[in-house]
Order: C-alpha cells, then sequence, then structure tokens
C-alpha cells in the first residue's frame, strides 16, 4: 500500500473528488454511490484488498465454537478449533460446492458435508470422503482439500479482521491510530470482554458509504435525532438542553473517528440518576476499579467520552453506552445489510448489564428511537442521488486551506473532517493507476 | 366449555380493537389498553429461543415499560419522527387466537400475526407470534405483556420496525 498522500493543490480534480480550497469546497462526485460499475471496480479495489473486522475473540470462548458470518460477498466459517486457535474458513465443501456449516452458530469438533459426507476437523483438515474406495493414499497430499483459510486473519484487542489480499501490509500498520483506540476498548475490563445475546440485522436500500459517513457525522444528531434529544430530555430529570463537547480525530489510513463529552450515561462508568441508586454504586465501583487499574486521568477518559470511529472502508466500532459492532455487507451499490451487537466487560453485574441493553434499545438499533431516522435519511438520500441530475455531494463543514487529513484533529465533533479523511483515502485506491489483474 | 368460548370471544374482540386503533394510528387511545405496569416487547430475530430471552439480558428490538412506550408514542406522533413521517399504512392482521391460562383475574393469550407496512411503494412484511398476559378491567382488559416474535431471520428487507408492531 502506498503512503497515503494528500492533494495539496489549491485545486484537485479527481473523478470523484472536487476541491476547491479558495471556495472551501469539498465535494464527491455522486456517482461513487450510484453507478453499478463503479461499485462492482471498488470491490476490486477496495473492499478485497482491506481489513474488515469479523468479530470478537469473546463470541467463540470455547474450543469448538463457530459462528457463520458474511464479509463482503464472501461467507465463512468463524471458529475456535480444538487446539484453540482462531480461523475463518470458506463455507464451500472442497468437494463439490456446498455450504457445510447449515446452522448460523454452535459448537462443532468436526464440519461434515451434507452433500456426500465429506468430513473436516475444527482446524479445516480434511479426515474423511465417507467412501471406503476411489480415492489414492496421497489424495489430501499438502492439505489440498483442507477448507479454505481466508488468505489473511488476524487480531488487535481481541478484535478479529479478515482481508482476502494476501499481499495486503499487517494488520496493525493498516490500523494505524485505530489501533490504540480498539486498544482502549479492552481497557474496559480487566476480565476481557463478553459478547450480549442478540443481534441487529437490517437493511438499508442506500449505497454502503452512507452508513459509515452516518456513523460519525456529529453534524447530524441535534436535527436528524432531534425526537430523541427530546426524549433524553424528559428521561434525565433537570436537563433541558444538552450540553455535548467533542472533537473529530483522523487516525491515518482513512479512519477516524469522534469523540463526545455527553451526559447520557454508560455503564464504564457515568451513572445517571435515572438509574437509581443500586446504579450508582456499582457505577463508582466500576470508575474506581478503573481508576486503579488505569490512572486517574485514563479512567476518567474511559468513563465520560463516546467515540464513534470507521476503520476504512466498512468496520464500524463504537465506544458508547455500550460497545457496538457494527459490520455493513454492500450486497448492491445501492443496498447494503447492517448486522450490529453488543459487549459488555465479561465481569458486569446484572443491573449494568441490564442499563447498557436498556441503553442500546433506547437510542440504537432498528426498533430505537434514533436509528430508523438515520435509516430513513440514508434512503431518502440514495433515493435523492437517483432522481436528481445534481453531481456533487458537499463535505465541506470546517474545510479550510491548511487541513490536513492525514493526522489532524478539528476542535468541533460536528465538522466533516472524518469523512474528508475517508474520501482522501477512497479517492486515493480509486484515482492510481490500476495494476495489471 | 362455554365460557371458555366466551373468554376466548372476550380476548378476540379486544384484540380486535387493538388491532384497528394501530391500524389507525390512534396511538393515544391505544396507550390506554396497557397496564400501569406494562412490557411491549419485540424479541431479537433469527435466534431460535426467542420467545424464552429476557430483555435484561439479550439485545432486543423493543422493551419498553410503562414509561418508554409512552415516549415511544409521543415520539410517533412527532414530525421529526422522520421514519413514520408521514405516517406509513399499516395493517395488522391477527389470527389463531388462543387462551392458554388464566390465574386469578389475569389471562395468557397467544395470536398470530401477519403485519403489513406500506411507505414510499414499498411493502414490508412483519409476521410471528404474539404473547399477550391481560389483566380484568371492568368489562374489558388491560394489557400487562404483549411480546412479539418475529419469524425471521432478520430485518431483510424490511430495515426496521418504526411501526408497532
Amino acid at each position: 500500500m502506498a503512503a497515503v498522500i494528500q492533494p495539496r493543490d489549491s485545486t484537485y480534480r479527481s473523478r470523484f473528488l472536487w476541491l476547491d480550497r479558495e471556495r472551501g469546497r469539498f465535494l464527491v462526485h455522486r456517482s461513487a454511490y450510484t453507478d453499478p460499475e463503479i461499485f462492482e471496480e471498488e470491490k476490486r479495489r477496495i473492499l478485497r484488498k482491506s481489513w474488515i473486522v469479523l468479530g470478537h475473540d469473546c463470541e467463540v470462548p470455547e474450543k469448538g465454537d463457530f459462528i457463520v458470518r458474511s464479509v463482503i460477498d464472501r461467507e465463512l466459517i468463524f471458529n475456535r478449533d480444538v487446539n484453540g486457535r482462531v480461523n475463518a474458513f470458506f463455507n464451500t465443501c472442497r468437494h463439490r460446492g456446498a455450504s457445510i456449516c447449515r446452522e448460523p452458530r454452535g459448537n462443532r469438533k468436526r464440519f461434515v458435508c451434507g452433500y456426500h459426507g465429506w468430513a473436516y476437523r475444527s482446524s479445516g483438515e480434511l479426515f474423511d470422503q465417507h467412501a471406503t474406495f476411489g480415492y489414492g493414499e496421497r489424495f489430501n497430499e499438502g492439505g489440498f482439500y483442507n477448507l479454505l483459510q481466508v488468505p489473511r486473519l488476524a487480531q488487535r484487542a481481541g478484535f478479529w479482521f479478515v482481508c482476502f489480499d494476501k499481499d495486503a501490509p499487517p494488520l496493525d500498520e493498516y490500523l494505524a491510530g485505530a489501533g490504540e483506540m480498539l486498544d482502549s476498548i479492552a481497557d474496559h475490563s480487566a476480565a476481557g470482554m463478553q459478547v450480549v445475546r442478540g443481534c441487529h440485522e437490517y437493511e438499508i436500500k442506500g449505497n454502503y458509504k452512507l452508513i459509515c459517513e452516518n456513523s460519525y457525522d456529529g453534524y447530524h444528531l441535534d436535527l436528524t435525532h432531534m425526537s430523541y434529544v427530546d426524549y433524553m430530555k424528559t428521561m434525565v430529570k433537570g436537563l433541558t438542553a444538552i450540553d455535548i463537547r467533542g472533537r473529530a480525530l483522523s487516525l491515518g489510513n482513512g479512519h477516524a473517528c469522534f469523540e463526545l463529552r455527553i451526559p447520557t450515561g454508560r455503564p464504564v462508568a457515568q451513572w445517571l440518576p435515572v438509574w437509581g441508586e443500586e446504579a450508582r454504586l456499582e457505577i463508582e465501583a466500576k470508575k474506581r476499579e478503573l481508576e486503579r487499574r488505569l490512572g486517574a486521568e485514563k479512567a476518567e477518559r474511559l468513563a465520560n467520552v463516546n467515540r464513534n470511529m470507521v476503520i476504512f472502508p466498512n468496520s464500524i466500532i463504537n465506544d458508547q453506552q455500550t460497545i457496538l459492532m457494527r459490520t455493513v455487507t454492500p450486497t448492491a451499490h445501492n443496498r447494503m445489510i447492517i448486522r450490529a451487537w453488543s459487549f459488555g466487560p465479561a465481569d458486569e453485574t446484572p443491573v449494568l448489564r441490564r442499563i447498557r441493553n436498556e441503553c442500546v434499545l433506547s437510542f440504537l438499533g432498528p426498533g430505537g428511537f434514533a436509528t430508523p431516522d438515520d435509516v430513513e435519511m440514508l434512503e431518502l438520500c440514495q433515493r435523492g442521488f437517483e432522481t436528481g441530475d445534481v453531481e456533487w455531494n458537499d463535505i465541506s463543514k470546517g474545510f479550510h486551506a491548511g487541513e490536513n487529513t492525514l493526522r489532524d484533529e478539528n476542535p468541533h465533533y460536528d465538522n466533516e473532517l472524518q469523512m474528508r479523511a475517508y474520501w482522501y483515502r477512497w479517492d486515493q485506491i480509486m484515482s492510481a493507476p490500476e495494476q495489471p489483474r | 366449555m362455554k365460557e371458555k368460548l366466551l373468554l376466548r370471544l372476550e380476548v378476540e374482540d379486544f384484540l380486535y380493537r387493538e388491532a384497528s386503533l394501530l391500524d389507525e394510528w390512534n396511538l393515544k387511545e391505544w396507550l390506554t389498553l396497557f397496564a400501569p405496569e406494562t412490557r411491549y416487547e419485540i424479541a431479537p430475530t433469527g435466534d431460535p429461543e426467542a420467545s424464552e430471552l429476557d430483555a435484561a439480558e439479550a439485545l432486543f428490538l423493543v422493551a419498553d415499560d410503562r414509561e418508554r412506550l409512552e415516549q415511544r408514542v409521543i415520539r410517533l406522533q412527532k414530525a421529526s419522527a422522520h421514519a413514520e413521517y408521514p405516517h406509513s399504512r399499516v395493517r395488522h392482521i391477527y389470527s389463531n387466537i388462543r387462551v392458554l391460562s388464566t390465574d386469578g383475574d389475569e389471562i395468557e393469550a397467544t395470536a398470530n400475526f401477519v403485519t403489513f407496512r406500506t411507505k414510499r411503494s414499498f411493502t414490508a412484511t412483519y409476521m410471528g407470534s404474539q404473547r399477550y398476559r391481560l389483566v380484568r378491567n371492568g368489562d374489558s382488559f388491560l394489557i400487562r405483556l404483549k411480546r412479539n416474535v418475529l419469524d425471521l431471520d432478520s430485518l431483510v428487507p424490511q430495515g426496521k420496525v418504526s411501526l408497532i408492531l
């Protein structure tokens, strides 16, 4: 991967970006959201060459645990084999192709294809073809017929990522500053993380980059989510206006986040009066535990700062009222499937776990008080792209001549630095001369 | 037998009235059907044990107590609840209504449901089963629990549950 170079000219124009620094304009061509051919090009040049989050280590805690999960257009078996090693296999029999795992999750020491009975160990090794004759001794020499692993699989702070390009840079290098943010999530508990049962999976009729932009868009909060803000004001007695302070951070390689100090409470570890006295004691105890383990300064940040992060190009990991992982599977240029699930400390008390779930439900998720309105807005964006002759989208808020989105921060969380960092990276890859395949 | 049959008819009448208030988006009156202590829930999709899960331990789609249910109704009447402004057209079909048990003044009933939601020429279908705990209230009932379990692996292509099921 070439180093990221930010265009320096006062005007820059490519197929997709148009920067006019004198007029403070940063424009993205709408074909990036609407053109099926560009989507195919993007799959080839970006999605198949990037590291994409698959899941968290704690989702397959026991030997034999497996989960079937899609990444872009590939279906994978994410498992922990009997030797304790984590794998990501393509869910297809080496014989004639049938999907091997038909259950979405479970615990298995072996995977047996239902078609002709080819059987694989949890480590992927083919050990039986359900045939007494017809195959020679050297048939599976070199593991030729073992379940195929994804080309690259690696973890940071318990978050497992896959990449379909064997020549991709190492994960840590790819993650750049986003890696440290994942490390800080792991700091929530010395006991490790635990996945909360249940998952929100829903389709949005829009280009997948719309949800990435939306996930760390501070600018839309008070308008799109006005009805949620009203709800919070009712729930948090005495709150007349929600004081939001924050900043936007570019983390390198197209990754970015915004951080908010917002008094909406967190099980780790900011108490809200509406949660009651028992919760107050438990949250205070959690805060003291953080202080002992991490020091006062780090504990204060962990307890009070919410962070929404997009790891380029489509992994969303938020540290808010819960740790929320969102994977985005683009199924067409104007369709995506979101899968969102929640994590908390493995040693969390039942009271705090209940609060965690309540918080997620009231804001996030397709039945919550905010996400349905995001879904609606993103579908209206896609519709507007497809039914108007307007060519360019504007992402200029906070754009100024000296901005360096490669590793910069902006004192306003509701500027659009985050998205510009994403689009610089996206354009750099898409506008580079393509190497012959 | 006759008594059981009459009870079922009473429950059916009550549930059909509930469905009709939802179809009319008359949420204010719909809310009056709920008891002071109540739950309105939609269990997670794609979980074979969804009907047995507890919202304190698992990630539901909706798990409202009385207070949040009131807030949900207030929200859905605002133009700023964008997903439902203007309101979609909804049609709730309840069927296979059965009274499972009675315990004092409390009745447990189940129904199958299919609900259609149409907006911008797209019709989403939600189907599954519902469990009610009802309590006697004069010649009618109040709802202590309404739990929806969807027969869906995910909300593809529905996208959301912005309506009330």
